[in-house]
């Protein structure tokens, strides 16, 4: 079968898939994408493995982060016209399916005009109007945008969800985001997590050069950006306390300082959220390691070393990095939203507590760092749920099922099926006229 | 059900528009107090009588890509969420008395997107019009291979405010079935189908004749004996059939010498969807085509206000209507609520109004000889193609009438309000 991969980034949720589904099931797998990924970067068994073309942009095409609120729209439509191009321009054999994935909806919905198969979108997210993601943090001041951007941003989003031929998300709660109207597209598959790369073990006790003495308690905190929508100001509340109370605790944080989503940027006037968190308190910084982006095999190497992992999310996509804690046999103490509340069992795999409560994070941290013995268990049955439900071993073949059992409408295998879903497994079993508008193609 | 009065916002980019003729008749037959949002205006002339008494208008500005002249069709949406925007503004500087619902028409321009953001707590009913589809319907079925890429991926993205606007209703309704059959799927089953009706107090036959008898047509004299072939159209555009309109002229004209031609609508086209014609004075080229044509026997009015459209049309002996697949026009219920002949395009969404041999015609557009060749049977003989007219006629009061169908509408409202005040 050939799979047409389209995405803003690679690897990001499609390049270990598809690694796995060229060595598993001999599916060619082609990539078009904007650029290579930082975080994570490219292994070179893809880079050798996959065939990966990146879009050609346009002289003035700008990168998303820089488009103004109203302008998003009409970006995700250079985009999508951008992708028809290169699909147009390249000369690959017609794919039998194309998977998509966009930052703010799939680039598809002009590839109809190109290539007549069937179409599977990444359902990643629908933004929330008011109290989730970007809009959940209003003890933040506002930002301009805050009342409106939630109002249109899931235009091509909505957009591509009425293309496509199929959809699917890595949780259920993600899935739930969407309005119901479309939830019988959208089927349930996590992405996977490498358990062999995740898994506990000793590890040297050393980080970024930095010897870590024996008995000193490791707390760890990592986001794609240092955010508030991650919590990041959060924990460097609930760290402060930490530190004050206990002597022996380093603090390792990992993430850039981009801000991904929300407003960060406008109401802090600062140029990243980090360095307006660290000038509105005095810190002790000597604690704090922070590492930046790093890479996967790095991550997994601190993650070894944790006591204590700290995930502090607005309900919000789930972040791989807490299921990869919890795959390293990590205690993770998070927020208790719903997203999490989907595999953390609070004091049977893990802790939560509510997102703005400092004081039961702190006496809750406290806890785990005084007897880290006691709350080990939890850890190790975090461990066991991810080995059993969210690795790649787990997920990658039930994926596989699905993006051929939709393939299979044009190849013959009729389209009841697809519509069908048939893997529910981990996944679906608690799932309870223009007159005035102008065309110019200026 | 009763009907307790309302405070309505409505917004719309153009007043009165469509949901003028609404707020009018809920002003002034249910009591309701109206606060209208739009952006433009049209001449007073067509303004309706409860503007000042019941129904306030007030009018918004436009920032950013709306005040462009043209903008590229990729910043369709933004221009729309200027128009939003701009509402928005107007609205918290007036800050109008407790809103009980907002009723909104985007017409592809987001204007009632924002207003929750003023006013959380009332429902949002909105008016859809029409769901492009990439390569059909409108003049998308004639479409050559001339026609630029851009221009079907322009089509392929223009239901992105229709999506949002869907998504943030409380009630989302279209006129007709035809119209709601448009939308994805999903859609479909939570758009109701509401007609806002035609004014058939002012579109109504004459009971003493306005055919067949001696008659002032817009300050023009015809003689009892002349025989009125009438077209109606915002536009006099390709989409409504100006075209065939013109060329069925033409033949008319030369088969008989006592047919007169009247021709309604703006010669300019503002439809975006008209690549071809957009901004320009399509009816003139036309014009320039067909040399034959007696320009005495072929009365272009232009835009005409409402009380001159209806005087025209109960005057019509044959009103025709041979335009593409595209939401049914207004005009074509007034044409038939004044009791004309109907002679109009066989497409969908006119089989939904017109039964044809019982309540007008419904002709292959494109066989220019059918067209004409029925139209004279028509003109020939008036008497007998009078019962469907009349039936046309029947139809509306039962269906289309505004004092049928606003009651509808009004009940609807009323149970989005108490639902919404229910739930609080």
């Amino acid at each position: 079968m050939n799979i047409l991969f389209i995405h803003d980034a690679f690897p990001a949720q499609f390049g270990r898939l598809a690694l796995e589904l060229k060595r598993g099931r001999g599916w060619n797998c082609r990539f078009l994408v904007q650029a290579l990924s930082s975080c994570p970067t490219p292994t070179p068994e893809m880079l050798e493995e996959l065939e990966i073309r990146l879009v050609p942009l346009a002289a003035e095409h700008r990168n998303s982060d820089g488009v103004p609120w109203p302008q998003v729209h009409g970006h995700y439509l250079e985009q999508c016209q951008a992708v028809l191009g290169a699909v147009k321009a390249s000369a690959w054999p017609r794919p039998d399916l194309i998977v998509a994935h966009g930052g703010r909806g799939a680039p598809t919905i002009f590839l109809r005009e190109a290539i007549d198969c069937p179409i599977i979108v990444y359902c990643e997210y629908y933004f929330a109007l008011r109290r989730g993601d970007i809009s959940y943090r209003i003890d933040l001041p506002a930002a301009e945008p805050a009342p409106f951007f939630p109002r249109t941003i899931n235009a091509a989003t909505l957009c591509a969800l009425v293309d496509c031929d199929a959809g699917y998300s890595a949780t259920r709660w993600q899935k739930q985001s969407f309005p119901a109207r479309f939830q019988h597209k959208i089927e349930t598959y996590f992405d996977g997590i490498d358990v062999q790369l995740y898994k506990p073990g000793p590890a040297p006790r050393s980080i970024a050069g930095r010897s870590i003495p024996p008995g000193t308690r490791v707390v760890t905190f990592a986001s794609r950006g240092l955010e508030s929508i991650r919590g990041f100001d959060i924990f460097m509340e609930v760290a402060d306390r930490i530190a004050r109370a206990r002597q022996d605790v380093i603090f390792v944080v990992v993430g850039g300082e981009e801000i991904h989503y929300g407003w960060d940027k406008l109401h802090t006037q600062a140029p990243s959220f980090k360095e307006w968190v660290l000038k509105r308190r005095t810190y002790d910084l000597d604690r704090f390691l922070f590492l930046g982006r790093i890479l996967p095999e790095e991550l997994a190497t601190i993650l070894r070393l944790s006591d204590l992992h700290l995930y502090l999310t607005a309900p919000f996509v789930l972040s791989w990095s807490m299921v990869s804690a919890m795959a390293t046999g990590c205690v993770v103490l998070a927020s208790d939203v719903a997203p999490v509340r989907e595999l953390i069992d609070p004091g049977i795999n893990g802790l939560a507590e509510p997102l703005f409560d400092v004081d039961r994070l702190c006496e809750q941290a406290l806890a785990v760092l005084d007897d880290p013995g006691a709350y080990a268990p939890l850890g190790r049955r975090a461990r066991a749920l991810v080995e059993e439900r969210y690795s790649l071993e787990a997920c990658i073949p039930p994926l596989g099922d699905f993006l051929e059992r939709v393939a299979g409408r044009t190849l013959g295998q009729g389209s009841q099926s697809a519509n069908q879903p048939q893997h529910e497994e981990q996944n679906d079993r608690a799932d309870g006229g223009g007159d005035d508008c102008a065309y110019h193609s200026a | 059900m009763a009907q307790d009065p309302l405070h309505v916002l409505w917004i719309e980019p153009g007043f009165p528009g469509r949901l003028g003729g609404l707020a009018d008749w809920l002003t002034r037959k249910r009591g309701y107090r109206s606060t209208f949002y739009c952006h433009t205006l049209s001449p007073r002339s067509h303004w309706p009588t409860s503007v000042g008494q019941g129904l306030e208008v007030v009018t918004f500005g436009v920032g950013g890509a709306a005040r462009d002249p043209a903008v590229a069709w990729t910043r369709t949406l933004e221009r729309g969420l200027c128009y939003a925007y701009g509402c928005l503004e107007v609205l918290e500087q007036n800050r109008p008395r407790p809103i009980d619902l907002i009723v909104g028409r985007s017409a592809g321009l987001g204007s009632s997107l924002f207003a929750p953001v003023y006013a959380a707590a009332p429902p949002v009913a909105n008016l859809l019009d029409y769901y492009y589809a990439p390569r059909a319907n409108d003049l998308a079925d004639e479409a050559g291979p001339e026609t630029p890429l851009s221009y079907t991926l322009w089509r392929r993205s223009m239901g992105a405010i229709d999506l949002l606007d869907l998504e943030q209703a409380d009630l989302a309704w279209t006129p007709t079935d035809w119209q709601r059959g448009l939308y994805p799927a999903e859609y479909q089953a939570s758009i109701e189908v509401l007609c806002d009706g035609v004014d058939d107090g002012l579109f109504r036959r004459l009971l003493d004749g306005g055919r067949g008898r001696s008659r002032t047509l817009a300050g023009r004299t015809l003689a009892g004996s002349t025989r009125v072939v009438t077209f109606v159209s915002r536009f006099l555009d390709r989409l409504r059939g100006f075209d065939r309109f013109l060329r069925l002229a033409a033949g008319l004209q030369q088969a008989r010498q006592d047919v007169v031609c009247v021709a309604i609508g703006d010669p300019v086209v503002r439809r975006g969807l008209d690549v071809s014609s957009f901004n320009q004075n399509y009816a003139a080229g036309l014009l320039s085509l067909h040399a034959e044509l007696d320009r005495d026997r072929f009365w272009m009015l232009g835009a005409c206000d409402p009380a001159t459209t209806a005087e025209v049309l109960r005057a019509s002996d044959l009103h025709v209507a041979l335009g593409r697949s595209y939401p049914v026009s207004r005009s074509l219920l007034e044409a038939m609520s004044s009791g004309c002949v109907i002679l109009a395009s066989d497409v969908e969404p006119h089989r939904e109004v017109i039964d044809s041999a019982r309540n007008g015609i419904l002709v292959n557009a494109a066989d220019e000889s059918a067209v004409l060749s029925f139209a004279l049977r028509i003109l020939a003989d008036p008497a007998a193609f009078a019962p469907l007219a009349r039936e046309a006629e029947e139809d509306v009061r039962e269906r289309y009438a505004r004092s049928v169908c606003v009651p509808r509408l009004a009940e609807r409202f009323s149970k989005l309000v108490l639902a919404r005040e229910g739930r609080r």
